[in-house]
């Protein structure tokens, strides 16, 4: 029987939400890591990395998902209650085969949960989820989140040929997986038992909208920040910019504040490799028409053209278009992800009437556009974590 | 076509003559290549070498560039060998273009291995040749040694399996001749002869014979495998004469023909029909005596703009005279440059 029942309360629902652990507890164990990472950072993550991480485990932001999915924490209701949460039970995570702050985000939001949580990484390089479990470990004090990791967290690296994967998706209530397309249809072809959920996370892309007559410093600067820390390669990333119904010269305009800001705002100067493959992507996006710049040291390329041009591939490639509202829902890429805006007015309803038909997940301030959450790609996953008994008196 | 040839290669050069010809070379592609009309729409004539414009090494694995122009006859496609498993580069090969490099090689060879013609084994597939349309990179290079072989001997049936070595035809070759030229991949020469059983009647058929060993194609899997240079030089020549010698060479794909090998103080002379230019990575200045960014540069590639190359190498010009006499501009080569771990999410 579980001693930690928390109840939460909508309009028209009352909740009790069973967790193994006192989620206040839990939730002061993961600001008290977040004191101990605002004082060091490991060398596996870059600055803006760690900063976004220490952002995410502020504590309001951790009972967000309990809020979005049961509403706001109450006592214990004399009434009773319609229904009560409880965890599904393990919960498997197939990571990116790259380096990515998924996982560690993904754990983070799953501890929450309470489930058993199964975490597979690539076998071939890096993983920054190992290096912040390493971190925890080396940082928690005796407590429920310890506990918590030891007890029910377990990561494994090993390839995607290897037989335990499939000891991993059998074992599962949930599965989630990260990966490209190829490698999460292999995965969700696993065996696996006949009541677990799935939720992929596969290959997306996002965009920039911005409206010419929002341009400002603010919003060059967000942009920059919001690409650089990536580039092509985020699946948040804006993968190209849309000026809605902006002009050519506008975009040029946009294009050289981008490239006269850049080295404000991104001082770090870029590995050799990545240098001389600016220059590479700058003369090919010339040779396909683009009308392409360096910014300075090749730290990127910023691109203006027409919408049909064809788009060379480069991870710090940037393409600044004009197109109109109708042009630029036609051109969504059918894996968009996230469009992030800088607009006039953002909760007009005829934003929500042009994507009612797209398959747009995410429509978010341009800052907000590596915000991960509860609900990705379209999932309520977080919530999905849970099973729901419904109480009827 | 070009005076620059008709000199020995390490000779002398006028300067400005040199950068003249590259200037009409570079306009006679800006005028037949739209493509690289678009990247350089702003050429002028430069007045030095690290003036003139370029393209970056791997645009070639992306946009397959041709120049029409009177007298240009395109052939086939050269598909480069990708290590790396990256997409190759692909480079269309012209006529007159080949003339002009199989001159380059040839004066370039001459002056290393000598001028002797002499039988040439190929560590490589005749197979390899058969090919229509498209030619990989190794052959080749493999057959710019050409002009220098009375004969040409296909030794290796396949390059991945080391045992496919035909030893008996390798036998009979030196049973035959004295003096022999061998070719083949750094690393393929390294697995199927220098560290190969080699029978002992071979053994005893090449012991005291003349070899010269030609090789091309980088040292990274050798690196890997933790073999330097001399490791590798005295593992190929056990049993031959002292006079036989291991010649590395480093050249482009999209510039065959233009090779650069080592010479014996350790450095690469760039021929006079050509320039070795090195640039800072950051700010493409050209930089003389520190590491950066090898651009080649020559006058021979007509059929498609690959006379100016900046690679992904890197390098470091070394200025002064070599000791070993050569004249031309001299280049230590330092590997790829660094990759980088790309982060990011699920889609890459």
């Amino acid at each position: 029987m579980s001693d930690n029942l928390h109840y939460f309360a909508t309009a028209t629902q009352r909740w009790a939400v069973a967790l193994p652990t006192r989620l206040d507890a839990l939730i002061a164990d993961w600001e008290h890591l977040r004191t101990a990472m605002i004082r060091r950072m490991p060398s596996d993550f870059s600055r803006d990395e760690w900063a976004y991480l220490i952002s995410f485990l502020d504590g309001d932001n951790l009972m967000r998902p309990f809020v979005e999915a049961f509403g706001k924490p109450t006592a214990n209701p004399e009434s009773g209650c319609d229904a009560l949460a409880r965890p599904r039970g393990t919960v498997a995570v197939w990571l990116p085969s790259n380096v990515s702050l998924l996982g560690p985000l993904t754990l983070i939001l799953l501890s929450l949960t309470g489930n058993r949580v199964r975490l597979k990484a690539s076998a071939r390089g890096n993983d920054l989820t190992a290096a912040f479990l390493g971190f925890a470990s080396e940082n928690l004090l005796p407590g429920t989140l310890r506990n918590y990791i030891s007890e029910r967290v377990a990561l494994d690296q090993f390839d995607r040929h290897d037989p335990r994967n499939e000891e991993l998706s059998q074992d599962a209530s949930c599965r989630i997986v990260f990966g490209s397309d190829e490698a999460a249809n292999a995965d969700i072809r696993l065996p696996h038992r006949a009541d677990s959920s799935v939720y992929i996370f596969s290959d997306r892309r996002s965009e920039a909208w911005i409206e010419p007559a929002i341009v400002s410093d603010n919003v060059v600067e967000t942009l920059i920040k919001v690409f650089a820390i990536y580039g092509s390669a985020g699946c948040t990333s804006p993968s190209r910019v849309v000026l809605l119904d902006g002009s050519e010269a506008d975009a040029r305009q946009l294009r050289d504040r981008v490239v006269a800001a850049w080295s404000r705002i991104v001082r770090r100067q870029p590995a050799i490799h990545l240098a001389s493959q600016n220059v590479m992507t700058r003369q090919w996006a010339a040779a396909l028409g683009w009308d392409a710049t360096s910014t300075l040291h090749n730290a990127a390329v910023i691109a203006v053209g027409s919408t049909d041009l064809p788009r060379p591939t480069g991870l710090m490639f940037l393409p600044i278009v004009a197109a109109s509202r109708d042009d630029a829902v036609q051109q969504l890429p059918a894996n968009i992800q996230t469009i992030g805006h800088a607009v006039g007015n953002p909760s007009d309803a005829a934003w929500l009437k042009m994507f009612a038909p797209t398959p747009v997940k995410r429509f978010v301030p341009l800052g907000r556009m590596h915000h991960f959450g509860a609900t990705w790609d379209g999932w309520e996953f977080w919530r999905g974590m849970f099973e729901t008994m419904t109480v009827e008196s | 076509m070009t005076k620059l040839l008709e000199q020995p290669p390490f000779a002398a050069r006028d300067e400005a003559a040199f950068v003249a010809e590259m200037n009409a070379l570079t306009a006679w592609h800006i005028d037949g290549c739209p493509e690289y009309r678009r990247v350089w729409p702003a050429w002028k004539p430069a007045d030095r070498a690290e003036d003139l414009p370029y393209l970056h090494a791997g645009i070639f694995k992306h946009v397959l560039f041709k120049t029409a122009g009177a007298g240009i006859e395109h052939q086939r496609t050269l598909t480069s060998s990708s290590t790396s498993g990256s997409d190759p580069s692909k480079i269309v090969l012209d006529k007159r273009s080949s003339d002009l490099q199989s001159q380059s090689s040839l004066a370039v060879l001459k002056d290393m291995v000598g001028p002797e013609v002499r039988p040439l084994l190929v560590l490589d597939g005749a197979k390899a040749l058969r090919q229509r349309g498209e030619v990989m990179a190794r052959v080749a290079a493999a057959m710019s040694l050409r002009p220098l072989a009375a004969e040409i001997h296909f030794v290796l049936d396949d390059v991945q399996d080391a045992a496919t070595m035909n030893w008996r035809q390798i036998g009979d070759v030196f049973r035959k001749y004295d003096d022999v030229l061998i070719y083949g991949f750094t690393w393929i020469l390294w697995k199927a002869w220098a560290t190969a059983a080699i029978p002992a009647d071979v053994l005893e058929a090449l012991a005291g014979k003349r070899a010269h060993f030609v090789h091309s194609g980088g040292w990274k899997k050798l690196e890997e495998a933790k073999v330097d240079r001399a490791q590798f030089d005295a593992a190929l020549l056990r049993g031959f004469s002292a006079d036989s010698k291991v010649i590395d060479y480093y050249g482009l794909v999209e510039q065959v023909g233009v090779i650069y090998p080592l010479c014996t103080r350790g450095f690469r002379h760039a021929p006079r029909w050509s320039e070795a230019i090195v640039r800072n990575p950051w700010t493409l200045e050209s930089i003389v005596g520190e590491e950066g960014l090898l651009q080649l540069v020559n006058v021979l590639a007509w059929g498609a703009p690959y006379h100016s190359v900046l690679t992904e190498d890197m390098g470091r010009i070394v200025p002064g005279e070599c000791p070993c006499g050569r004249a031309g501009t001299r280049f230590e080569l330092l590997g790829r440059a660094p990759n980088v771990e790309v982060r990011g999410c699920a889609n890459v």
